[in-house]
């Protein structure tokens, strides 16, 4: 498709590479002490180690492509995500009470995750095209926002609270990127204000409720709603200062770590690491998150700035949910910590984008055609 | 500029697309500050969590993983004075329930019941006691289960997670009810007893002595719980033992009592409300200390019901009071040994001093009366002893004053706790004019010092405090302290504690004064109208005093018939004796309440019990039969 540039390696980011591989070998290593008894079958360690490679094969994909094609196709993967969507409520498998999954057979997939990077790059699209120079009224928030609420609906359908509010911080964070004028804020805050009262009263399952009720008071109910949290807290709190020793968490291998692969993941780390080991992942893991806006300072045209901030506000936002989920400041929402908790489509998702940083990154000077 | 919903901008000018583009990087760098601000915060967090918070934590994730199980140490056994096991122990198997473990309490003890063969309302009850204390502690669901729920439950414990089956040490009463009083029982720690007790000590779910020995000597018989450390799994399954520490046993006790003795000081009450004590008159050893009826020990196991509580309350025999030590009764004619030791000793008499009975006394216009109605003609002490003249003692007691009585009296023991090894001992009463006049504000008449020289009026003694007495005249004159325990022994049967005599003082009077007093009982079981006939051995010279003791002054049951009498009207019948006359060795005081008359009422519990100890406890070497 496109003739292979000289340059384009000269401008890879490898450090970002390096990055990326520091974190995927933590996270592998921490999956390893979370999963490696306990699990008929294909150990989780292993699956995610497949998933890596797919993962790895759709980066590539994506690295030796233009970013830029993405503008011709944006329409048809928003379009597709959302029969997936539909699909998945329709036929999908239930687990833990929510219709996320759809049975692909060597994978399960969940297309509410691709559904965050199909809106990173329908926003982009979107913006990128408009002209934002002056900001945006409410007014012509009309036509993202309908693109932001399709999706919203049936995610929140599945129900999948954590994904549906990802889309919006998602959507808030390149809204407001992209300059929205002071007016249109003061009225959301303010329909906000008036509005969650009601949601809370009518929007939301009598679970949700109760999971939003118990990060407030976990010891309330320490058998029921607050467990998680509980036992969460305990296992990263009583980790202390040098943690207890790779393989020798006693909250995740006497079970008291609930969802310890997955959603959970970075407690395990925060046991048997203590606070030494998280700064150290965490300085990794937010450097990688700064290299991603870094790659967006570098573009070279707009749609390679909104889409790069996109791209890493996602894995931010996603990465703060959860670690503040598993800390306890925020309620117990299916959220996973990219590229560190197990999970296919999460994965497959997360590298996806950054395989488009890695383009974004390399193409900062090319000169391809425009548009 | 503004070219809504097209779909194409390349119209625009690079230049104006250029300044966009940097207007947008340079907010990258706002967008950067927010983030930042947002990873400290998870910083901070993590901060508080692991280094501030970190220990608090450390600690709970242990209580997650970690289960204590308390080890109950065997409880010391109690045996008589030859080794002989009065209370041992026997394992009891008790469910309990871990309530961390148990995420679905009903499923569970619904389970749990139908196991049981019990009603779930039972189980649930026993949980809610258990509210009060920390979660951490194990509840005691049901106690002493059988072999056949035992097997039951244990095939089924994979399927019951946080139940646990407990074996705790239960005592083993081998002679039932034998020595109840001075044993005690054990029972349940109580909330207010737990409090008491220094923290980690107890468990809820702990026994205790409740009563008598058990638990003046609980700190003794208990030892020390052993620790066991396990860890658990999130569903309550034990993973592995982390560690054990054994439980160390109790020490043993060993008692001065003799088994045969009491058994048959028992024996022979049995159907009677009453006492009988036997000391050994040279050191203080309490050989029997029996109370009738005694206590249902079997009723006391898992906590007595109301309904028993108030049967024994109301009872009339009053089982729950050990008349040895609790039970305080006018000492009636046994009093006499004391006006008698007085009289001699403050040259009031002589032994050959003689006073007229004509069958009362007059005195300030009243006639007091002997109990023979016929009188005793002239008599003196070894008679007035042995046929218990009152008229002789009105004339001895007047003549000293009752405050001379008093001094003699408590020189005796009287009118204060004997101090012996177990609780809730009575001190009696010895009535002065200081006592007369703090206790009623009234001056002493001189008319009661003729009632109190015959051991009626104020006067009360216990059982015991007779018994004692009557070593202290047998023995020469030294106040041996009753004890009950010969020695208690820790777990390898060393002697950690053992009997030593304590003396607690000397009876006024001098030696000779005993001698004749110990003649005159000699002569009361010797004479032939001596009045405790009932006690005379073979070739073993026995000396007793009689008593009988007024329960009522009401004149309207003189003339009936005693077996008219109401029960609770009748006298109480005491005996209180030695033996051997020449060297004596045991005293022995039996008292039976509403028994009439001495010799009839108490005389052959007391001749029961001198048969034991000469033939079997402590039999003559030299002449075998020489009791029969």
């Amino acid at each position: 498709m496109q003739r292979f540039d000289r340059r384009l390696l000269l401008h890879f980011d490898w450090l970002l590479l390096v990055t990326l591989l520091v974190v995927i070998g933590m996270s592998l290593m921490n999956l390893y002490s979370a999963s490696y008894i306990g699990y008929p079958g294909m150990a989780p360690y292993i699956k995610q180690i497949y998933y890596y490679l797919a993962g790895f094969c759709l980066m590539l994909g994506l690295i030796s492509v233009d970013y830029r094609f993405l503008l011709r196709v944006n329409y048809p993967i928003y379009g597709t995500i959302i029969v997936l969507l539909i699909v998945a409520i329709i036929f999908g498998r239930t687990t833990s009470g929510a219709q996320r999954w759809i049975n692909l057979g060597f994978i399960k997939l969940q297309p509410s995750e691709l559904s965050k990077l199909s809106m990173v790059i329908t926003l982009a699209s979107y913006y990128y095209r408009k002209d934002t120079g002056k900001g945006f009224g409410l007014g012509d928030l009309l036509v993202p926002g309908l693109l932001l609420g399709l999706p919203f609906v049936l995610i929140c359908k599945q129900p999948d609270l954590g994904t549906a509010l990802m889309l919006c911080f998602v959507f808030a964070s390149m809204t407001m990127f992209v300059k929205l004028r002071l007016s249109a804020v003061i009225v959301i805050l303010t329909l906000a204000v008036f509005l969650t009262p009601l949601v809370w009263k009518y929007g939301l399952k009598p679970y949700q409720r109760q999971r939003v009720e118990t990060l407030f008071a976990p010891e309330n109910d320490p058998l029921g709603a607050g467990y998680h949290i509980m036992q969460s807290k305990i296992a990263v709190g009583s980790g202390r200062v040098f943690g207890k020793g790779y393989l020798a968490g006693t909250q995740v291998h006497l079970d008291f770590l609930p969802e310890r692969h997955t959603d959970f993941a970075f407690s395990v780390l925060a046991e048997e690491w203590g606070f030494v080991g998280t700064t150290v992942f965490l300085s990794g893991y937010f450097f990688l998150i700064y290299l991603g806006l870094k790659v967006a300072r570098a573009a070279r045209d707009k749609f390679g700035v909104l889409l790069a901030f996109g791209i890493t506000s996602l894995l931010f936002w996603q990465a703060f949910v959860n670690l503040a989920m598993v800390l306890g400041l925020l309620p117990v929402v299916g959220m996973p910590l990219p590229l560190f908790s197990y999970g296919g489509s999460s994965l497959l998702t997360n590298l996806a984008g950054i395989g488009i940083l890695f383009s974004i990154r390399m193409r900062r000077f090319s000169l391809g055609t425009r548009e | 500029m503004r070219q809504r919903f097209s779909r194409h901008v390349i119209s625009r000018s690079d230049q104006a697309q250029e300044a966009e583009l940097l207007v947008l990087k340079k907010r990258l760098r706002l967008a950067s500050g927010i983030m930042l601000a947002f990873v400290a915060l998870i910083v901070v967090r993590l901060w508080f969590l692991q280094v501030v918070k970190g220990d608090e934590y450390a600690k709970l994730a242990d209580n997650n993983r970690l289960r204590l199980h308390w080890l109950n140490a065997p409880r010391g056994m109690i045996s008589d004075r030859l080794g002989r096991p009065l209370v041992a122990n026997r394992p009891c198997f008790n469910v309990t329930l871990a309530r961390e473990d148990v995420p679905n309490t009903s499923e569970l003890l619904t389970r749990l019941a139908n196991l049981l063969g019990v009603d779930i309302n039972e189980l649930l009850d026993k949980i809610r006691e258990g509210e009060d204390y920390p979660r951490y502690l194990p509840i005691l669901l049901k106690e002493d289960i059988d072999w056949k729920t035992l097997v039951a439950i244990e095939n089924h414990l994979y399927e019951l997670p946080g139940i646990h089956i407990e074996v705790v040490p239960s005592r083993e009463y081998l002679y039932g009810d034998l020595a109840s009083h001075m044993i005690g029982y054990l029972g349940r720690i109580n909330e207010k007893e737990l409090s008491a007790m220094p923290p980690g000590t107890y468990q809820p779910s702990d026994q205790l002595g409740k009563m008598g020995l058990e638990r003046l000597y609980e700190k003794q018989l208990r030892g020390e719980p052993g620790r066991r450390y396990v860890e658990v799994d999130a569903q309550g399954f034990e993973q592995r033992e982390v560690s054990t520490i054994q439980p160390l046993s109790g020490s043993d006790l060993r008692l001065t009592i003799d088994r045969n003795l009491q058994d048959t000081a028992e024996d022979a009450l049995d159907g009677k409300a009453g006492a009988a004590v036997a000391m050994d008159v040279n050191t203080g050893k309490i050989l029997a200390l029996a109370s009738s009826p005694p206590l249902e020990l079997e009723k006391f196991v898992g906590g007595i019901s109301s309904k028993n509580w108030n049967a024994m309350q109301t009872d009339e025999f009053k089982p729950l009071i050990d008349k040895t030590i609790q039970g305080q009764y006018p000492p009636g004619s046994t009093f006499k040994l004391v006006v008698a030791l007085a009289g001699l000793s403050e040259g009031v008499i002589t032994d050959d001093t003689t006073f007229f009975c004509n069958g009362a006394l007059r005195f300030k216009d009243r006639d007091y009366h002997c109990w023979k109605k016929g009188g005793h003609g002239a008599i003196s002490l070894e008679r007035a002893l042995a046929e218990s003249c009152d008229v002789y003692f009105y004339n001895v007691g007047m003549r000293l004053g009752v405050d001379k009585i008093a001094q003699y009296a408590k020189s005796l023991g009287l009118g204060e706790p004997t101090g012996i090894n177990l609780e809730n001992e009575k001190a009696g009463v010895i009535p002065s004019t200081e006592w007369k006049r703090r206790r009623y504000g009234q001056p002493w008449h001189e008319g009661e010092t003729l009632s109190v020289a015959i051991g009626q009026g104020y006067d009360l003694a216990t059982p015991l405090q007779i018994c004692a007495m009557t070593s202290t005249i047998a023995n020469g004159g030294t106040r041996y302290r009753p004890q009950v325990v010969e020695a208690v022994m820790d777990e390898d049967g060393k002697v950690v504690q053992s009997f030593k005599p304590i003396v607690d003082g000397q009876a006024l009077g001098t030696a000779k004064s005993l001698a004749l007093i110990r003649a005159g009982m000699v002569a009361a079981v010797n004479t032939p109208h001596g009045t405790a006939g009932v006690v005379k051995m073979g070739s073993i010279v026995v000396g007793a005093k009689t008593g009988t003791a007024q329960v009522v002054k009401i004149a309207q049951y003189k003339h009936l018939k005693e077996k008219d009498i109401p029960y609770n009207y009748r006298d109480h019948a005491w005996l209180t004796c030695f033996a051997p006359a020449d060297k004596p060795e045991i005293a022995i005081t039996v008292l039976v309440e509403h028994g009439l008359h001495g010799a009839t009422g108490a005389g052959p519990v007391a001749k029961k019990m001198l048969e034991e100890y000469f033939t079997l406890v402590n039999p003559r070497k030299d002449d075998k039969n020489a009791a029969l």
